[in-house]
């Protein structure tokens, strides 16, 4: 059985990823599950989908938790733990990532044994969380790297599942599918079909026991204001707005106001950035008079700051 | 926070420029009705007791993690008004038995999306105007069932396309005019905002503090998720439908209904209309000019009428 499993943020288009490349081995003949999963969090936060193929029926169910194909949309999620990237990664399992970065690079940062793919985009794209082929791209590439897949069998699953959109983004997502598929032929059938699971060797999960309270202590009460603040949604963030403080003319109640989550504080009239918060939206930046807040790749920035905190070690 | 209430707002200047509100929400970027709820907020402050129908903003609170500074009580979809009506008999029974002071007493806020505001929870709304309920609804209206994947409801506008629209010419409905159904109830205070327009905003939610009675607030949100435009646009986009006039900014008080923002020299709704893909189908890949002027033709005619209206005064 193929057990495949997307990793990307909302809005990346990896469930509709998921359809095609099931849709596909469905074309091929093959026996097919495929699912998104996402929480209460929205665009910009990490989505999974799954995608089961084999021959014979499949009566395995839920999460993909022993994957032969991972495939990460977004190298920004590597190292969120919520994105739950690297989870039964083994030697079998390929990975396929979309980013700059080398191979090398990634296996010496993961500490990896099995193989890595990168998959380049054609052109630069500034806005990671907006590419709006990755989730083609990506779905080209695992086609070909199942290797039971035509080209064929990739079109078609792709007008269908794209049906409603019109034939200028389906033509688009064609191009870049079949791109993408083009340049995995050195990998063509790369990755193996893992065993059938078995109830007698699964491994359980590390269960913690909670002992039986009454309702008066378990009940879900929360006695502190606005914990919320303990999630970090600054990790949704894609494009990091900056504001240059040489143009900034301090009026706060503009940029203050609009952020639609609170997430510019002021502070002796001038507006700072939590960036432990904000999402990356960019209303602030679309909103300033002045033009002084700048959009960077995320990516971008935290180099930038690595490089700074290294220089200030020296 | 209350001495800086109890300064009027009278500029931008005035606006509160610390967030009582908390981050780390699950909204999405960008999301219009999370700014107006930041407004909203900051002006009621934390002596409020939030009731939340389902939808979106259900999942601010997700234990153990809240953005409020007080209580908030989840109900069914239809039921926010009847919740609210049950904590402010609780309350009122606490003060009578003087087990609470007054100082200690709390502002019911209900706050729900416009499926439960415009459908599923009008009838309860109705119930409790009706008994004149001392309490404050705020409805982020972003013009479908967003938390389910934006199928349309009783706001959604003419010729949108939703999950349960998708032909070429859209929504077929209109959009039902909840402001004038809620006043017809004649209740102590009806407004309509947006987060796009703060100054506004603050005003109003600072004019109903100073109330008794049914409190009704419906937000325009624009929400870049089931509107399908880029999340940097938020706040341009709900300029734009105030200034092509397709959201009235108004408020109701005593039988009588005022503009607090009167667009003079509107923008074609087109300009509002094109940047969002839920109206893409009347741009490409022909313009559907009987559609667009009907809809231009529409926010015209409700103009032309209040402008009549003031000259006759
Ligand atoms: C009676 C009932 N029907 C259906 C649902 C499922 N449901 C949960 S949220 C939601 C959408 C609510 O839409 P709206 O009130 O517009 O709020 P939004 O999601 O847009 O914030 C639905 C249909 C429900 N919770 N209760
Ligand atoms: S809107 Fe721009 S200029 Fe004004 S305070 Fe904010 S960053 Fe500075
Ligand atoms: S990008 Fe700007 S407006 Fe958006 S969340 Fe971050 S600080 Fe707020
Ligand atoms: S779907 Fe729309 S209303 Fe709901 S959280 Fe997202 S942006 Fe806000």
């Amino acid at each position: 059985m193929y057990r495949i499993r997307f990793h990307g943020r909302g809005g990346q288009g990896m469930k509709t990823a998921s359809r095609i490349l099931g849709t596909a081995f469905f074309l091929e003949g093959y026996e097919v599950q495929d699912a998104p999963r996402y929480g209460a969090e929205r665009r910009g936060a990490p989505i999974f989908a799954y995608v089961r193929a084999d021959s014979k029926p499949i009566n395995e169910r839920g999460i993909i938790l022993n994957p032969d194909l991972v495939i990460v949309a977004d190298d920004s999620l590597v190292p969120v733990p919520a994105a739950g990237v690297m989870a039964g990664i083994t030697a079998h399992t390929l990975l396929l990532i979309n980013s700059n970065e080398e191979e090398s690079e990634w296996r010496h940062r993961l500490n990896l044994e099995c193989p890595v793919l990168i998959l380049s985009l054609k052109e630069e794209v500034s806005e990671r969380a907006e590419l709006p082929y990755i989730g083609a791209t990506c779905t080209g590439a695992s086609a070909r790297l199942t290797g039971v897949i035509s080209n064929r069998a990739l079109e078609q699953a792709i007008r269908e599942e794209l049906s409603e959109l019109g034939t200028t983004v389906i033509e688009k997502n064609l191009e870049n599918a079949l791109a993408a598929y083009e340049s995995m032929a050195d990998n063509e059938g790369a990755i193996t079909e893992g065993g059938l699971a078995s109830a007698d060797s699964y491994a359980l999960p590390g269960w913690i026991d909670l002992p039986f309270e009454d309702a008066r202590t378990s009940a879900p009460a929360i006695y502190a204001p606005a914990t919320s603040v303990e999630v970090k949604t600054g990790l949704w963030r894609t494009q990091r707005p900056i504001i240059d403080y040489d143009l900034c003319k301090k009026c706060w109640w503009i940029c203050g106001s609009y952020c639609p989550d609170g997430a510019i504080e002021v502070e002796e009239s001038l507006p700072i950035i939590d960036y432990d918060h904000c999402k990356g939206c960019l209303v602030c930046v679309a909103q300033c008079p002045s033009h002084a807040i700048e959009a960077i790749p995320e990516a971008q920035a935290q180099a930038l700051e690595a490089e700074t905190q290294e220089g200030e070690q020296k | 926070m209350s001495e800086k209430i109890e300064k009027m707002i009278r500029s931008t200047r005035d606006l509160p420029s610390t967030h009582l509100l908390g981050t780390g929400t699950p909204m999405c970027a960008g999301c219009g009705g999370l700014e107006a709820l930041n407004g909203i907020y900051d002006i009621l402050g934390e002596k409020t007791v939030f009731v939340n129908a389902a939808g979106c903003m259900t999942l601010l609170s997700v234990y153990p993690f809240t953005p409020f500074r007080g209580s908030w009580l989840y109900t069914a979809m239809a039921s926010a008004p009847a919740g609210a009506q049950g904590i402010r008999d609780a309350l009122d029974i606490l003060l009578e038995q003087k087990r609470i002071t007054t100082d200690d007493d709390l502002e019911v806020v209900v706050l729900t999306g416009d499926g439960a505001a415009y459908g599923m929870g009008l009838s309860a709304t109705s119930g409790a105007m009706e008994r004149n309920l001392d309490f404050i609804y705020v409805c982020y209206d972003n013009e479908g069932y967003g938390n389910t994947g934006q199928q349309y409801s009783g706001a959604t506008p003419h010729a949108a396309k939703t999950a349960t629209s998708r032909g070429f010419a859209g929504f077929r409905g209109y959009k039902k005019d909840l402001f004038s159904i809620w006043a017809a109830h004649n209740p102590a205070y009806v407004a309509t905002v947006i987060g796009a327009e703060p100054l506004d905003l603050a005003k109003k939610i600072e004019k109903l503090r100073g109330m008794k009675g049914p409190r009704m607030i419906i937000a325009l949100s624009p929400c870049p998720t089931g509107w399908d435009f880029d999340p940097r646009e938020t706040v341009h986009i709900g300029q734009l439908a105030l200034k092509s006039g397709i959201w009235p900014l108004k408020e109701y008080i005593d039988g009588k209904v005022t503009h607090t923002k009167v667009p003079r020299k509107r923008v074609p709704v087109e300009d509002y209309l094109s940047l969002q893909g839920r109206f893409r189908h009347l741009f490409e890949p022909t313009r559907n000019e009987k559609l667009l002027d009907e809809i231009q033709a529409r926010v015209d005619s409700y103009w032309e009428k209040i402008e009549q209206d003031e000259a006759e005064k």
